[in-house]
């Protein structure tokens, strides 16, 4: 008999609605909620033995929930964890996705359910992500499609794309027998005997960004400048890395009208740096950003800026700053962000 | 070679290479250097080199015979003709601190070993003090210069000797065989200035446009690289001279198909330069009557840039081209594998995930420096760190097994 | 978002671009003397100010004149 943790949002959980989004880790015995049907839909051999919740914007605050949320599915002694379904909406969508990530990690199965949109697809590590439609209407097919996935995952079986996964399928390495070069000339000659279909690397799909709303008066808006150009000030006093950043940085520009050469310098790996070390202002434009500001062109240049490193830097990282840095910025009350990349 | 050794003079006999430290160092010496320290790292050692900087083969022409790496120990012209001596199985190797040098490592033993040609080679590993006030590049200009040195020393102290093999090579060229595919390689070089260069005949060559040469040419030391990055995506002057694709063209020379030739190009840090090294570089590859390419790159995000741009081109003129990438996949192998992808030209070598997490042991020895930087602990310490750290572990110019699967089975944890 | 390989900038999604004459400098031409080089950067700011007061339905580029 499989034990079963399920784990829900603070609506589907009966906690509230956008007003306790804010709310922490929570569990009870049992299933709650939509858990109750999913039970039901898992049959004999299944058993959803406790429920586990979080508000989204804690879920989605930092690395350290998922793996509290992990530890509360041990307790109860988890053999595999549900997340979701999420459908359409984004942060509860990253939530499901992490817990499924640290629950795999931490050795336990794990599936999420979520629209194939949403942003959590790519970030579920390695678990698997089904496929759901966009909204709670669907509930009921929903939860058949999470119950399904769960009997393959629990009889050991890998979910695979006909089975209704979404989301890309982890890649690992091996050795093959062949060295590259080898590889490619048999590539090569294939492709020159008509077939164009064969690669080792399939090619990627992108997430879709909806574009922001323009600003109706950049005259009266907080505009801050941003950089993936890995400018800090000299000696680096926080060591932001020089590649595969882990972490993003803040520098204050409050008073400065300008960026003094040799107190700045890029850290970045991925460029030679000696015309950003001549002159900061090739990566970070505070100059013209304060005369514009002057002028009245803008209302206000944010009082710092933020600034990462974009060199090797794994996409789900650099995706996970994006919501980190927009969030900042929203609660800053800044309206628009420039953002300089190298 | 079978063994290595330190001893009174420089010489090879019986397999075994002796090299004497004091001749050895005075090859090195320089103003800008303040002193050399030489080991041997073999492999199968608990030995790991930390701070790699360039791996050299040693090979010469021999007396007469015109000299290898044009440009810098021999004259600047087109080699590729005659005799090459090899010292198969050695390579000189420089190990320590550089600006905007990206650490890597090699482990001569253990899980990383395989993943780099240094852990199989007997590396005579050249440590270095910069002289009081010299200038980075002057170091590193130095540097270069004594270790081509070097590796010409050590393949001339064993001209005389008897060698085990004589490979004759297929010269490219116009001859035509009706039929058979004229294939080129197509060899994309970083050429970012200083700590980030890659030389031809002993020149920059980010200015250039893109060239043709003959393979023989590689052969002979005409590429020597000055290029510090990612350490699992280097090309060390070594693997230029032991040109994966070009080796792999040569094995079904005749058979089915024919090496045409090798170009290079240079790879510009902007977007019109890109583009028109690429489109050259294409025209280049029609004029010389090439039928398909496999195309390298040298880098990380911004070089796969220059290969989709060179892989379409080619692909529009008619001339099918497949790219070697590395994959950045995130450590759960889950990101998107490659940013900037062809979008025609869509065949793709993996040659590994630049991000896959790797466990290496402690080891008993370590040269290039007493830390890991990149980790913070000791150089002899156990790590944990990405693929992406070990020497030519992703290589582009496809000398490695290392490849990426999709992970379709469940494993067994 | 300012930046000079507007390829793969389209290519991710980045809904407004402006772009830039070089991967070293975004926001600069070592090329052009000091004064040329600030106003040149100052085009490229106003041209972000531009982009972000400019309704977009998807990736959508904002070159300048006399750009790269």
């Amino acid at each position: 008999m499989t034990r079963v943790v399920h784990y829900l949002n603070q609506f589907f959980a009966g906690i509230g609605g956008e007003d306790s989004a804010g709310v922490g880790p929570g569990t009870a015995a049992g299933p709650v909620g939509p858990g109750r049907r999913l039970g039901a839909l898992l049959g004999d051999g299944f058993e959803i033995v406790a429920t586990v919740w979080c508000g989204d914007d804690h879920a989605a605050a930092g690395d350290g929930v998922a793996a509290e949320i992990v530890a509360m599915a041990a307790e109860a002694k988890a053999e595999l964890l549900l997340a979701g379904p999420a459908f359409g909406s984004g942060r509860y969508g990253l939530a499901c996705a992490r817990v499924a990530a640290a629950a795999e990690a931490a050795g336990i199965p794990a599936v999420a359910a979520m629209h194939e949109d949403n942003p959590g697809v790519g970030d579920a590590g390695a678990a698997p992500v089904v496929g759901v439609g966009p909204s709670a209407r669907e509930m009921p097919a929903a939860l058949d499609r999470l119950a399904g996935a769960a009997r393959t995952v629990a009889a050991g079986r890998v979910l695979t794309p006909a089975g209704g996964r979404v989301g890309p399928v982890p890649r690992r390495g091996v050795l093959a027998e062949a060295p590259a070069a080898a590889r490619a000339v048999d590539l090569l000659l294939a492709r020159l005997g008509g077939d164009r279909e064969r690669s080792e690397v399939p090619l990627p799909s992108f997430d879709r960004v909806v574009p922001a709303a323009p600003l109706a008066d950049p005259a009266g808006a907080t505009v801050v400048l941003v950089t993936e150009g890995a400018l800090v000030p000299d000696g680096n006093p926080d060591k932001l890395e020089s590649a595969r950043a882990t972490r993003w940085q803040r520098y204050p520009l409050d008073g400065l009208d300008r960026l003094e050469p040799g107190a700045w310098r890029s850290v970045h790996g991925g460029f030679s740096t000696v015309w950003a070390n001549e002159d900061p202002h090739r990566i970070l434009p505070v100059d013209a950003a304060r005369d514009l500001e002057r002028e009245g062109a803008i209302g206000v240049l944010g009082s710092e800026y933020l600034v990462t490193v974009g060199n090797g830097t794994a996409v789900a990282t650099a995706r996970r700053f994006g919501v980190e840095w927009a969030d900042d910025l929203r609660r800053s009350g800044a309206r628009a962000a420039i953002l300089t990349a190298t | 070679m079978r063994a290595v050794e330190f001893g009174p003079a420089t010489g090879y006999a019986g397999g075994v290479l002796t090299v004497a430290r004091s001749e050895a160092e005075a090859r090195l010496a320089h103003p800008a250097l303040d002193g050399v320290r030489l080991s041997w790292a073999s492999p199968g050692e608990a030995v790991r080199i930390v701070k790699v900087l360039d791996a050299v083969e040693p090979r010469t022409k021999g007396p007469g015979g015109g000299g290898v790496f044009p440009g810098f120990t021999g004259p600047a012209r087109p080699p590729g003709r005659g005799e090459t001596h090899v010292l198969r199985g050695a390579a000189v190797v420089a190990a320590g601190y550089l600006p905007r040098a990206q650490e890597g490592l090699v482990d001569l033993s253990g899980p990383a070993a395989p993943l780099s040609p240094l852990g199989a080679t007997h590396n005579l590993v050249v440590e270095f003090r910069p002289a009081a006030g010299a200038a980075w590049e002057d170091v590193d200009d130095a540097l270069r210069r004594g270790l081509l040195r070097l590796a010409v020393r050590l393949a001339d102290a064993a001209v005389d000797a008897p060698p085990d093999t004589v490979e004759v090579l297929a010269t490219a060229g116009r001859r035509n065989r009706p039929g058979l595919p004229r294939i080129a390689a197509v060899t994309n070089l970083q050429t970012q200035g200083a700590f980030k260069d890659v030389f031809v005949y002993g020149r920059r060559f980010a200015a250039a446009l893109p060239t043709l040469i003959a393979p023989g040419e590689l052969d002979d030391g005409a590429v020597v690289s000055g290029q510090f990055g990612h350490p699992g995506l280097k090309n060390p002057t070594y693997l230029h001279q032991n040109h994966p694709v070009v080796e792999a063209l040569r094995l079904r020379h005749g058979h089915d198909l024919l090496l045409a030739g090798v170009v290079l190009a240079p790879e510009p840090v902007e977007a019109a330069g890109k583009e028109l090294v690429s489109a050259h570089a294409a025209r280049l590859c029609a004029l010389a009557g090439i039928d398909g390419a496999v195309v390298t790159k040298e880098g990380g995000g911004n070089a796969d840039a220059d290969m989709a741009l060179k892989m379409d081109a080619l692909e529009d003129a008619g001339i099918a081209a497949v790219g070697l990438f590395a994959e950045m996949a995130g450590p759960d192998g889950t990101a998107p594998p490659v940013v900037v992808p062809p979008e025609r030209a869509t065949a793709m070598v993996s040659t590994g995930n630049y991000d896959e997490r790797l466990r290496l042991p402690a080891v008993e020895r370590a040269l290039g420096g007493e830390r890991f930087d990149l980790a913070g602990v000791e150089a002899t310490a156990a790590l944990e760190v990405p693929t992406a750290v070990v020497y030519c572990s992703l290589s582009p110019l496809g000398w490695g097994r290392l490849t990426c699967r999709e992970q379709l089975e469940r494993s067994i944890a | 978002m300012l930046c000079n390989l507007t390829g793969i900038a389209l290519r991710v999604g980045a809904p407004r671009i402006v772009p830039t004459r070089g991967i070293p400098y975004p926001t600069g031409d070592p090329a052009l003397p000091p004064a040329e080089e600030r106003a040149w950067r100052r085009r490229l700011v106003e041209q972000a100010l531009v982009a972000v007061s400019t309704p977009v339905e998807g990736p959508t580029l904002f070159p300048l004149d006399g750009g790269p």
